[in-house]
């Protein structure tokens, strides 16, 4: 046999360590005609042969409504091309940083209200509050200041909102007609929820279903609508250090986990996620949180009757968790002006009335196109109050302007589980999300400082 | 004097030893320059990462062994997330290596169907990762899933699985036995090279199925099984589609396992650099695993040509 032949014994060492090596270092919606802007005439066409670049998120069935308003852009703007990429809604959020590691960021990328902090931080997303402020015609204080404020850094302007939605209660006629119940009233109480939730709950129907099956949760739009009505807080304006400990915070957190362990009327997490599609969408919750843009899914699944009632107020008042979505202009655009011409009329009224107030996708987050939602398809019969809501006891949810809002997001939800599951008590969640949680935020704090 | 030139330069024929050199070389070439290009340099770019406090966008700092220090004498997470992979490992592994033995002997026989039966074992493990990932969700589900119907009809009450921080850890394990058809194909091509003088041999000597197991399968398969242990060992610390289509780290850190980590770190929270040493923590754990059984295998694996 020649010496250097392989032997089966080599062959399989060398195969081994060959493949051993390789994966370590691995290790390592309804058609309408597309507006024109509110001074969109006014503004300069774009330079011939401008071409836009976008990273969306749309589902299939919206992208025709993209494609709508930008046929509509580029005849006003004669020469404008489109390339646009669509995400899943769930990659966008890793692509966009990998874009911006290897300088391909397109022009204009949609960014979720929770990465629009970090987003801005790392320069991934530029400044536009010299446009806004220059371009007397884009009427930025029309969109509501709580919705801005999570696109600002250091007093400035980054991303634009687009939409904006507070969580109010949703709640399933159907099942309340069958138990002879009054629908809440305007002004109820999180005593009268309670009660209604007892009278509504029995076998495979519970009288609060959570939202999107979370009873116990501390993410941003929630958070702050399961503590601001007992006047607890989430975290402070800083956004160093959590107040979950406080008595308010603490009470409402208690009395959110009876629901699910004392009285009975909410699922654990065990239980909702045996329904695959949601104890919401199979009719079997009787109330639940629902935020804005959570609507459409109901209006096109659920096969029974529903509609929409304030956030109970509770003892300290009304108060509840807003949140949105916007664009920015990104570093590596090459043409940032005809991105923010593109985007004044994008985000102008008109353009939010089409995109998503009439389709009936979302609430915009400008007061003046909201009236194209309440009276779209995509609207529940008292979606007005959404917009009572916004105007009179919602806030933007926190975290969103430390670079550990993620991460933060996750420590929280790691102890609310462990809460919802009956395995950890409020008081051990709370001790655990401020023991793991500060050090996070302190960090985050000092890198914040040591760029500033 | 030219017949003198040509005869100075032809070429001397190649051994069949350089010949099989040669041809060696061409076969791994491509792969090798392949993988230089387009992972040795991010390799040990992420060792020069693991040093600093890189985004992964902009900012860079050196921190030398900062994020070292912070990973094994601060984050618990850290720990909680090695533990959580150690313990996957071990019932993956161990598991998932003696269910492929078993049903690779039982693919072995000699019956009419087994070529079918190869197949639909074999099928699974080639099957998109996400989507049985789905599947297994409805599988475990503690209502109306397969698993806890399966356990009713023997009268045991089935836990919760996913949302359970004591089962769901155990469940990722049961799920990860959907793999085994790939170990098994190479287990059965090892059974199937084991001569058959030898069970005659065997026989002759008065031995029995098991003696014929133990003292014959055994012995002629180890370097077999030993390839599957290895491979095995690595993939299952390399666990994260399933965690991260079926529980995300849940409940609470009950299946937070070690490239989740990275995963979370590197993509979702900006921490480029505390990922990376992350990665190099774990391939350093996952070297030295890789050597104990290197060592450990000089008492258990048996090569014919060694004359052992």
């Amino acid at each position: 046999m020649q010496s250097n032949q392989l032997s089966r014994r080599r062959f399989l060492q060398l195969s081994g360590m060959g493949a051993a090596s390789v994966v370590l270092l691995a290790a390592c919606q309804a058609p309408a005609a597309a507006p024109a802007a509110e001074g969109g005439e006014a503004a300069a066409p774009s330079a011939e042969g401008v071409t836009l670049t976008f990273g969306h998120h749309w589902d299939a069935a919206f992208q025709p409504r993209q494609a709508e308003f930008d046929a509509g852009y580029a005849e006003r703007h004669p020469g404008t091309k489109f390339e646009i990429t669509y995400n899943t809604w769930a990659e966008h959020n890793q692509i966009v940083p990998t874009w911006a590691a290897a300088g391909t960021l397109p022009d204009i990328i949609y960014v979720h209200g929770r990465y629009a902090y970090p987003w801005s931080f790392e320069g991934i997303v530029i400044p536009t509050q010299d446009y806004v402020e220059n371009d007397a015609e884009f009427d930025v204080d029309g969109i509501w200041e709580e919705s801005r404020r999570l696109y600002m850094l250091d007093g400035k302007q980054y991303g634009i909102p687009y939409d904006h939605g507070p969580i109010i209660m949703g709640y399933n006629k159907d099942l309340f007609d069958a138990e002879g119940l009054a629908y809440p009233a305007e002004d109820w109480t999180w005593d009268d929820f309670l009660e209604l939730a007892k009278k509504l709950t029995k076998e495979n129907q519970w009288g609060y279903g959570g939202y999107y099956n979370t009873v116990v949760g501390l993410g941003n739009e929630q958070g702050i609508s399961l503590v601001g009505p007992w006047g607890g807080e989430v975290i402070d304006e800083t956004e160093t250090k959590i107040l979950l400990d406080s008595p308010e915070s603490t009470a409402a957190l208690q009395w959110w986990s009876d629901l699910i362990h004392v009285h009975n009327v909410a699922p654990t997490p065990a239980m909702s996620t045996a329904v695959p599609a949601g104890i919401r969408l199979t009719g079997q919750a009787a109330m639940f949180a629902l935020a804005s843009w959570g609507t459409p899914e109901l209006i096109q699944n659920a096969a029974f009757q529903w509609d929409v009632a304030p956030w109970p107020k509770g003892p300290a008042g009304s108060k509840a968790g807003a949140f949105g979505s916007g664009f920015g202009i990104t570093r590596d655009s090459k043409q940032p002006d005809a991105a923010w011409d593109y985007m004044r009329e994008y985000l102008s009224k008109e353009g939010m009335e089409f995109m998503w107030g009439s389709s009936g996708r979302g609430s915009p987050s400008r007061q003046a196109a909201y009236d194209s939602w309440l009276n779209s398809e995509g609207a529940p019969e008292h979606a007005k109050f959404y917009l009572d809501a916004l105007n009179n006891y919602a806030v933007t949810g926190r975290p969103y302007n430390t670079l550990a809002g993620g991460e933060i997001l996750d420590i929280f939800n790691r102890h609310t589980d462990l809460v919802q599951a009956g395995e950890m008590s409020v008081e051990e969640a709370i001790a655990g999300i401020i023991a793991e949680g500060t050090p996070v935020l302190e960090e985050a704090a000092a890198k914040k400082g040591q760029s500033s | 004097m030219l017949q003198t030139i040509m005869t100075r330069t032809r070429r001397k024929p190649l051994t069949l030893a350089q010949r099989e050199e040669r041809d060696f070389y061409l076969f791994i070439g491509l792969w090798l320059i392949g993988f230089i290009l387009f992972s040795g340099g991010p390799i040990l770019a992420s060792l020069f990462f693991s040093f600093t406090n890189w985004t992964g966008l902009t900012s860079m700092e050196w921190i030398g062994l900062g994020n070292f220090k912070e990973l094994l004498f601060e984050d618990k997470l850290f720990w909680t997330a090695t533990r959580n992979t150690f313990f996957y490992s071990f019932g993956a592994v161990t598991l998932g290596t003696m269910g492929a033995l078993f049903v690779a002997i039982l693919m072995n026989q000699n019956l009419p169907g087994t070529t079918l039966l190869r197949v639909i074992y074999y099928l699974p493990s080639i099957a998109s990762g996400v989507a049985i990932s789905i599947l297994w969700i409805w599988l475990f589900n503690p209502q109306s899933g397969l698993v806890n119907y399966a356990l009713s009809l023997i009268g045991i009450e089935g836990p919760l699985w996913l949302a359970s921080p004591t089962w769901a850890l155990p469940a990722l394990v049961i799920k990860s036995l959907w793999g085994i058809g790939a170990n098994m194909i190479i287990l059965l091509a090892g059974l199937q090279a084991i001569p058959h003088s030898l069970y005659e041999a065997a026989k002759i000597d008065g031995a029995n199925q098991a003696q014929e197991f133990r003292h014959v399968t055994l012995p002629m398969l180890s370097p077999v099984l030993f390839f599957v242990l290895i491979i095995s060992t690595i993939n299952s610390f390399q666990i994260l589609t399933d965690v991260l289509v079926m529980t995300q780290g849940g409940p609470g850190t009950s299946t937070y396992v070690y490239v989740y980590m990275i995963y979370q770190n590197a993509f979702q929270y900006l921490k480029m650099g505390y990922a990376s040493a992350l990665a190099w923590i774990l391939f350093i754990i996952i070297l030295g695993l890789t050597l104990l059984q290197l060592w450990g295998s000089s008492k258990w694996v048996y090569y014919e040509d060694e004359g052992r």
